[in-house]
């Protein structure tokens, strides 16, 4: 399954769908993560905030191929995007194993593929240099094969490289 | 010189970011403001604090290998209003993930260090820690062995009229002398960030952890998740199973 996550408004929906299985548009219309770890110790893959996000660690944890749009913040992901892979770590179990010689949790969906990151917005080196590394992390943490950035000059190159 | 400390945990009580927090303080000279970042709400507050600051200590937790969503929409509030007042803050971090490596929080400072650009403000270096939430785990445990030394005292010297019970001090002493080891790193980075933060230096990016074998530690954290998972019932709700 190929799942994307944007920010990008809801203007942007009808295209992406096209483009992929499920698409998440991240509208900020939800609350961030509370770390009451609820959703691996009361209600598993579950969160307690009953909003737009309530389960959508079931939609995130299922992709084989994830696909995140942000906006650029100092290297990382944009407050609204953030927000759902905030409220996403019930894709994981609270158990503990090593992956890539570190400690990360087990995965409740099993291995994913792929995880591409598409940024836009004003970006400095060191900011690149960031997000290549987060995004490593989280292939890491989410046991996704691999990683990859792509930095968007315009965002009218997106349609062309979600191929 | 005035220090603020802002505490980036979502959680009401009982927070590592809390725990961390009172370490730091105790290296710090001179005026210390400690201010909670819990939601939009306290933004405002917070930025007010800041105009007359010489330093700001975040102290947050590790979320999804980077800064915490409502953490990054004050960053961008702050950063327009550093700019707007020309602000001259040193920026320092204390980072906590519940994982064992603390270097899991790189990414985590690099996002400060970026944000410091930006905002034209100094980035005074930070300190990943892992095994945060059971060094906080340790400290409440440590209040815990307090209350018993006094509940001790007590019953001893109401029932055999013996007020100084040296068992109960020797097991004190132990339990504190070894929640005191697992906390070293912590102790040590916290110290160094201190002097920086008085001498309004760099202390550059460090990482620490609790200070025991990482297979140990996954061990005590499955225990951990488990009994807590028991007690809340998910459990016995399809715990790891796919939804």
């Amino acid at each position: 399954m190929k799942v994307i996550v944007h920010d990008l408004g809801t203007e942007y929906d009808e295209m992406l769908q096209k483009k992929c299985d499920a698409v998440i548009c991240a509208d900020g219309k939800y609350a961030p993560c509370q770390g009451c770890f609820g959703c691996w110790t009361k209600h598993p893959a579950e969160c307690r905030l009953k909003d737009s996000l309530h389960t959508v660690c079931r939609v995130i944890g299922r992709a084989d191929e994830l696909i995140i749009i942000s906006a650029n913040y100092y290297g990382s992901y944009s407050p609204v995007i953030k927000n759902v892979l905030d409220r996403s770590i019930g894709s994981s179990t609270p158990f503990s194993t090593y992956r890539g010689k570190q400690m990360h949790h087990t995965l409740r969906y099993g291995k994913h593929d792929l995880l591409k990151v598409f940024t836009y917005g004003d970006i400095t080196e060191e900011e690149k240099a960031t997000f290549e590394l987060l995004a490593a992390r989280n292939a890491l943490n989410d046991g996704y094969r691999e990683s990859q950035v792509f930095i968007l000059k315009s965002l009218n190159e997106l349609e062309g490289m979600l191929s | 010189m005035k220090t603020v400390f802002i505490n980036g945990s979502p959680k009401k009580k009982f927070s590592a970011s809390a725990y961390f927090i009172s370490v730091q303080k105790f290296f710090v000279k001179g005026e210390k403001v400690k201010e909670t970042l819990r939601n939009k709400k306290d933004h405002d507050r917070i930025l007010s604090i800041l105009e007359d600051g010489d330093a700001v200590v975040f102290c947050l937790p590790l979320y999804v290998d980077s800064v915490p969503s409502h953490v990054m929409s004050f960053l961008k509030e702050m950063e327009v209003y550093c700019l707007d007042k020309h602000l001259n803050l040193n920026v320092y971090v204390i980072s906590n993930n519940g994982f064992i490596e603390g270097v899991q929080s790189k990414a985590l400072l690099q996002v400060f260090r970026n944000f410091c650009t930006r905002s034209g403000l100094v980035w005074g270096g930070g300190i990943g820690i892992g095994g945060g939430v059971m060094l906080n785990v340790m400290r409440i445990v440590f209040y815990v062995q307090i209350g018993l030394l006094f509940l001790n005292i007590f019953l001893s010297g109401t029932q055999t009229g013996n007020w100084l019970p040296i068992d109960a001090f020797t097991n004190f002493i132990t339990q504190a002398l070894i929640i005191g080891f697992l906390n070293l790193g912590v102790f040590l980075y916290t110290l160094k960030m201190g002097r920086a933060i008085n001498r309004r230096e760099s202390c550059g990016e460090k990482y620490t952890r609790i200070l025991i074998p990482s297979f140990v530690f996954i061990i005590f954290a499955d225990i951990f998740f488990t009994v807590f998972s028991i007690f809340e019932g998910g459990f016995f709700r399809g715990w790891l199973s796919k939804k």
